[in-house]
């Protein structure tokens, strides 16, 4: 038999065996967020499969962990599930996911050797993969080159220090016209601690190493940038969106942030602006950043696995998209994003990326983030000194190991 | 069986099986769920284990947990607080605004409808509402309070330790006021107007009659709008989810919210089960309070 046709027929046998497999409902859970992705991505595999029967319920990024695990305890869950990346472990160590090992070593989509490290981190527990990450994103700082030329200061060198960092947003700030130096989120849940823990990492100190000095220190440079008014007050309840609506109304000449923001401030600013890495604590010291986005999981209590690891396939092989429609950075070193929309923050955010460290793993991720934040906003509104804080945080996490 | 049943006339068959389905309603949704939450505190809760009732007894070890813990005694001051002053303000406002729109003057019915509106916004649109009141740097209430020249400097309503608690409150107070006059009105309005007139001729004036006729005759509907005011502050919880999150810092967090982060963020089902129950004996307290302030009003 001709190769040709005989390919041609292992394709049609194929597709014909895997649509008959996947004659089902899949029950698909997405994110209520402006990009959409889970939906869009949902709707096109139904598309391309019209046996399937798409059921998809959007929930609320902070109730996501709360509603999964409610669905989880009445066995009567979404097949498919969004879930913040440092709380796999959670999931996984409860026993409510699916091992996608075995499915990952038949897949011919998914390679998980292409998959970045973290994120891979982020979406395994004992050495098994139980997500499958739908990209990546990162903090880096966005500045505002029009007013940093105003102030004086050269564009071309962002700061290289937190030293820098607050000397700079010393001479942005501008009280009288309503303009902070720095804008950033120390908000009192999960945003708060996704944006605190790059610098403390910057020490040396980690989620796991708060009693280091480091962390600290990093909590007392915080409490510097809001006594000093460089930051607004309100930085404690501003969300990262917040943050970079303040930046974009230039209200903040910098602002930290991620990727995700990147269409609304080429949208809304009316200035020039760029990015640039995190300030390492000492300029040439250790640079770090964070790493969040979510990752998709399987529930265990799945009606059709089948048909859910399918889907997962078919998000993880629409990746070349991820930058250019999501704001996203791309999950493994096989992705290839063509024509880069914003180059120099295509390049910075990619960069950053080398220093972004996971969150965990923990399987109560949720209490060690609760800590943190605790610790955080006391140090903030000098209800506790840093060290003192810093410690009772390290003394709730250790609990979790238990 | 027949003999408790035979106690009962006949004809009021119907007036039992109606009482009947309430007294089966209230079971299933109200006694089940408070008894299944009381169970839970004295238990070792693992939310993801499957549901069932048999767990390792706990025995006091979750209250326990729950008062050793540093922030305790703050979510302990500002639930009184927080309970305390937004029932005084809500009260004592709607008896005001209840005694305004019983004067007559034009247009008085349709402004009392008007702040009803208030009422019917779900709380968590409330919230958001306020949040942009309150923001620090551009919010409404510091740009109103700095040109009248009450504020010299912005207060950060929703992110300073000193005033977030009593940011929340004010917006409580807010959402709770209209329902207190509407209650109120009801009241007053059932007062006879001869009563007034009769004081009148004796040469009562307005104060006296105040606190000779209005307040006294009010005493059992301010009781009861006083124990339902004090059960929705307690169960106010779209508000905090909006405005402050219990923080900065545990700041304005409060027993309702607490109970909802400990079982619902950080999974700590035990926690938070204890700190509900607990929750739960104060509104008991405050129910019987209800009951026996109604029971007057059918005596009156």
């Amino acid at each position: 038999m001709n190769i040709r046709i005989s390919a041609l027929c292992a394709t049609l046998t194929l597709a014909l065996s895997s649509a008959a497999s996947l004659a089902a409902t899949l029950s698909v859970w997405a994110v209520d967020e402006p990009d959409n992705y889970t939906e869009k991505m949902a709707r096109e595999f139904a598309k391309l499969h019209p046996d399937i029967q798409l059921q998809v319920r959007k929930v609320g990024f902070s109730s996501l962990n709360d509603e999964a695990m409610r669905a989880v305890m009445s066995g009567n869950g979404p097949d498919v599930i969004p879930i913040d990346n440092p709380n796999t472990a959670m999931f996984a160590a409860k026993n409510a996911l699916l091992d996608l090992t075995p499915y990952l070593a038949k897949s011919k989509v998914i390679d998980v050797k292409q998959i970045y490290p973290g994120p891979l981190k982020n979406a395994s527990w004992n050495g098994k993969v139980y997500a499958i990450p739908r990209g990546a994103n990162t903090l880096a700082l966005y500045y505002n080159e029009d007013m940093f030329k105003a102030a004086g200061l050269d564009p071309d060198k962002p700061p290289q220090s937190w030293d820098e960092l607050y000397a700079d947003a010393k001479k942005l700030t501008n009280a009288q016209k309503n303009v902070y130096g720095l804008a950033f989120s120390a908000v009192g849940d999960e945003e708060g601690v996704f944006q605190f823990l790059p610098f403390i990492q910057a020490t040396g100190a980690d989620w796991d190493k708060l009693n280091d000095p480091g962390a600290a220190r990093a909590a007392a440079f915080w409490q510097k940038l809001l006594d000093e008014k460089l930051a607004s007050p309100d930085t404690l309840s501003h969300r990262q969106s917040e943050a970079a609506a303040t930046f974009i109304n230039s209200n903040a000449a910098m602002d930290i942030n991620g990727p995700w923001e990147l269409m609304a401030v080429e949208k809304g600013a009316k200035f020039k602006w760029r990015v640039a890495l995190l300030p390492p604590e000492k300029a040439g010291g250790t640079r770090a950043s964070a790493l969040g986005e979510q990752s998709h999981a399987v529930l265990r209590s799945a009606k059709n696995p089948q048909a859910a690891f399918a889907f997962l396939e078919y998000m993880y092989s629409q990746r070349n998209r991820n930058w250019n429609e999501f704001g996203m950075l791309p999950p493994s070193k096989d992705t290839v994003t063509k024509d880069p929309k914003w180059p120099q923050a295509y390049k910075t955010f990619n960069e950053q990326m080398q220093y972004a460290r996971p969150r965990g793993p923990n399987p109560q991720w949720p209490k060690v983030s609760k800590a943190i934040s605790t610790a955080v906003q006391s140090v903030l509104t000098h209800q506790a000194d840093p060290k003192k804080a810093m410690d009772q945080a390290y003394k709730t996490v250790e609990a979790t190991k238990h | 069986m027949n003999k408790l049943l035979s106690r009962f006339p006949r004809e009021n068959g119907f007036e039992i099986t109606l009482a009947g389905f309430a007294l089966l309603y209230l079971l299933l949704f109200a006694g089940l769920p408070l008894l299944y939450n009381i169970v839970l505190s004295f238990q070792q809760v693992d939310l993801m284990e499957p549901a069932t009732l048999l767990r390792p007894f706990a025995g006091l070890a979750n209250y326990r947990d729950v008062f050793s813990r540093p922030e305790a005694g703050q979510v302990l001051s500002n639930t009184l607080q927080f309970v305390g002053l937004s029932l005084l303000f809500q009260v004592v406002i709607g008896f005001l605004l209840a005694m305004l729109f019983l004067q007559d003057f034009p247009l008085a019915t349709f402004m009392r409808g008007l702040f009803l509106a208030g009422w019917i916004m779900p709380g968590l649109v409330v919230g958001v509402i306020w949040k942009l009141l309150f923001a620090g740097d551009y919010g409404v209430l510091n740009h109103v309070l700095t040109q009248m020249g009450i504020l010299h400097s912005k207060i950060f309503w929703l992110s300073d330790p000193q005033w977030s608690l009593y940011a929340v409150i004010i917006a409580n107070v807010w959402l709770g006021v209209p329902f207190n006059m509407l209650l109120l009105s009801v009241g007053l309005a059932a007062i006879p107007a001869d009563l007034y007139e009769a004081a009148e001729l004796d040469g009562a004036n307005a104060w006296q009659r105040f606190w000779g006729i209005t307040l006294p005759m009010m005493k059992s509907t301010l009781g009861a709008v006083v124990s339902l005011g004090a059960i929705m502050t307690m169960q106010q919880f779209d508000l905090l989810a909006a405005l402050t999150q219990g923080g900065p810092a545990n700041s304005s967090q409060v027993a309702q919210y607490w109970s909802w982060q400990l079982s619902l963020q950080t999974f700590e089902v035990s926690a938070g089960s204890a700190v509900a129950t607990l929750m739960m004996v104060l509104v008991l307290i405050v129910a019987v309070i209800y009951v026996r302030s109604t029971r007057n009003e059918r005596m009156v």
